[in-house]
């Protein structure tokens, strides 16, 4: 009996080490692959975004301001000229919107922050962990054209609602966990946008310079989210309240 | 206003703006537009009856082109914040000359002192959860649906605001300087908000004391129900409410204006209302609302009664001019109230397709079954918004929004923001 125990403890030993990725805890590798993106648990992060056509041409260039902060909280201040203004706050499922025009917090669904080629979520939401549940597929090739790089494939599930994706499916580096694709599926479970992560310093990444996302579901157009400058910061706590949205937070 | 008075008041709006733009660290901002609004003049109503009897007896506003130049500019003076917004406008009516103008849509200093937010000067402060209309709006009281969205000019006012994590409380003193006989948005009144978060509800409560309204008590709600829904919904109850009332309302001619300016009793007004957006950015939107500050349906039908009695008195050998001159009167009841009718139904259709924006929207009266439709499409780019639009009034002959002066309206606007 003791050897039919031990038989069986070093069958599962083996098991474990023949795959060590697949026994890692997915909350660990989606907190190591969010370092990545936000360096600190509150951060100001400068972001550029472009919309490329199909041909390569720039079709539209957008600037933002994000205080990302813990507990799933975001303030999004737009800086181009043509939504200077405009303001998104995000606290965990809710969200704002202040049009410069009114100067009047609206409540928006998660819905309707869907907007445009790179929508609020992309830009002001840098946590895959606590917002999704899942599963490590297995170790693949990092890229569909069998790169010789190896990835973990995780199969991740929102787990609460108001995420811009319902479902991810993300490859991030076998050995250092950082983000390399994603393939993003909306509520309906459509295939909505394909993202690759570029990274600092393709050898040694210590974070992601840029996510170029391609849309999968109308135009085809790609939009490259670049994080021009991060710093930590954290934003006092009236900042983070839907009324104060008609105030000033830059110049307060 | 005399080319000296104007030009002064154009500079003084940009110089305001240019003072705050120069302060160390300002973020300035702005935008240059141009607009064209074509309107199509009703052949039907009283003011259009009145111009039949007596050529120009009752105008109406005519097509016009404007250009506006706003500018922005927002700064940090040690403890303060000053903000001013500034346009300078030049006006060409058809067949009229060019005028120009200028004002300041904001001039404020804010700051804090006591753990409480402060602001001083001319600011906007928009209140309550609707789109259609805003019962609780209590200091901007923003003029709804307007044809085009410009930059609202916010009221004097001096503000205090008190922030949480979920909760905000507001206390504002609007028009504090303006004269006790003052009216409507000029009136002098005490106004408060207290909000609360209360996770997929956001809860408002309003109160308000004008110097002649009286007071008023509101409460709204904005709930988040599913992903796609958002409900909401906003009460006011007022003691007054400023109005204007006809001291003839029989089939009598008027040696003056009947129409004068009236404080009614008190009244409720309501609105219930949702928005649903589908994955594929398409947006829908329905309110309904109820006004107690607009005429009501008896007020309405001695109006028309009153309408189909005055031609009348030209086969009784009255001057043309007086008959004209009481027709053109009535046309004083569409400034009653912002609602024309006690009751509305608004529906809105839009769609956000990558830099366009087609939307269609629609205001229903139960009452006469009269409606406006709204068909407009927006273009953003970079630094250029397009946008053009057209309104027109449906419904039967009898319905109210077909009295009205002007029937159809088109626009195009063009927008370079820096």
């Amino acid at each position: 009996m003791n050897h039919f125990y031990k038989t069986l403890a070093a069958l599962a030993v083996a098991a474990a080490t023949a795959t060590p990725a697949l026994a890692q805890d997915i909350n660990t590798l989606l907190k190591t692959a969010d370092r990545y993106r936000m360096s600190a648990e509150n951060l100001q992060v400068d972001t550029q975004v472009t919309v490329l056509n199909t041909d390569g041409s720039t079709d539209k260039e957008r600037r933002y301001t994000v205080f990302a902060q813990s507990d799933r909280k975001s303030l999004v201040l737009m800086q181009s000229p043509v939504e200077k203004g405009q303001k998104v706050l995000m606290l965990a499922d809710d969200f704002w919107l202040l049009m410069p025009n009114t100067q009047r917090p609206m409540r928006i669904t998660p819905m309707q922050k869907l907007l445009g080629d790179a929508s609020t979520g992309d830009i002001a939401t840098m946590n895959w962990a606590g917002d999704y549940t899942g599963t490590v597929v297995g170790e693949e090739p990092c890229t569909p054209d069998n790169s010789k790089a190896t990835c973990l494939h995780l199969s991740l599930q929102a787990s609460r609602k108001g995420v811009t994706y319902q479902r991810i499916e993300l490859w991030i580096g076998k050995t250092r966990h950082e983000p390399v694709r994603a393939d993003l599926f909306v509520q309906s479970d459509k295939l909505a946008k394909q993202a690759r992560f570029v990274m600092d310093k393709p050898t040694n990444p210590t974070t992601v310079s840029e996510m170029v996302l391609v849309d999968q579901l109308s135009n085809k157009k790609e939009t490259r989210i670049k994080y021009l400058a991060r710093k930590d910061r954290t934003v006092p706590a009236e900042w983070l309240n839907p009324m104060f949205l008609a105030r000033n937070p830059s110049l307060e | 206003m005399s080319t000296f008075l104007m030009r002064r008041s154009v500079l003084a709006a940009l110089g305001a703006c240019a003072l705050v733009g120069m302060a160390h660290g300002a973020e300035v901002s702005g935008q240059v537009r141009a607009a064209w609004v074509d309107r199509q003049v009703a052949d039907a109503g009283p003011l259009a009856q009145a111009n039949q009897i007596q050529p120009g007896s009752a105008s109406s506003e005519p097509s016009a082109g404007t250009a506006q130049a706003e500018l922005r500019a927002s700064a940090k003076a040690g403890p303060l914040t000053l903000h001013a917004v500034a346009t300078a406008q030049a006006r060409s009516p058809q067949g009229g000359t060019t005028t120009s103008d200028g004002w300041i849509n904001e001039a404020y200093a804010s700051g804090q002192a006591l753990g409480w937010q402060w602001s001083a000067g001319k600011k906007v402060v928009s209140w309550d959860v609707g789109y259609g209309f805003r019962p609780n709006d209590m200091v901007q009281q923003e003029v709804r649906r307007t044809l085009a969205s410009e930059a609202l000019t916010g009221k004097p006012l001096l503000m205090a605001e008190h922030f949480d994590a979920d909760t905000a409380w507001s206390l504002v003193w609007v028009n504090p300087l303006e004269a006790q006989s003052n009216t409507g948005a000029k009136e002098a009144a005490l106004a408060a908000r207290v909000y609360r978060r209360a996770g997929a509800v956001d809860w408002h409560g309003f109160a308000r004391h004008g110097e002649h309204t009286g007071a008023s008590l509101g409460v709204a709600a904005s709930w988040v129900a599913t992903d796609a829904l958002e409900l909401h919904a906003s009460l006011r109850s007022y003691q007054h409410a400023n109005s204007l009332a006809s001291s003839n309302t029989g089939t009598s001619l008027s040696p003056t204006n009947p129409w004068q300016a009236t404080r009614t009793g008190a009244g409720q007004q309501w609105l219930v209302g949702g928005t649903w957006t589908h994955e594929s950015q398409i947006g829908v939107m329905v309110e309904a609302w109820h006004d107690d500050t607009a005429l009501s349906d008896a007020q309405w039908n001695d109006w028309a009664a009153r309408n189909q009695a005055l031609p009348l008195w030209l086969t009784r050998r009255v001057p043309a001019s007086a008959v004209a001159g009481n027709l053109a009167w009535q046309g004083h009841a569409f400034g009653a109230s912002t609602n024309l009718r006690q009751d509305n139904v608004f529906v809105r259709l839009s769609w956000q397709h990558e830099r366009w924006q087609p939307a269609l929207d629609v205001l229903y009266h139960p009452a006469d079954q009269g409606c406006v439709t709204t068909a407009s499409l927006l273009w953003s780019g970079d630094h250029v918004k397009l946008e053009a639009g057209l309104r027109t009034h449906g419904g039967p002959d009898s319905a109210i929004v077909r009295q009205v002066p002007v029937q159809r309206q088109g626009y195009v606007v063009a927008t370079w923001a820096f």
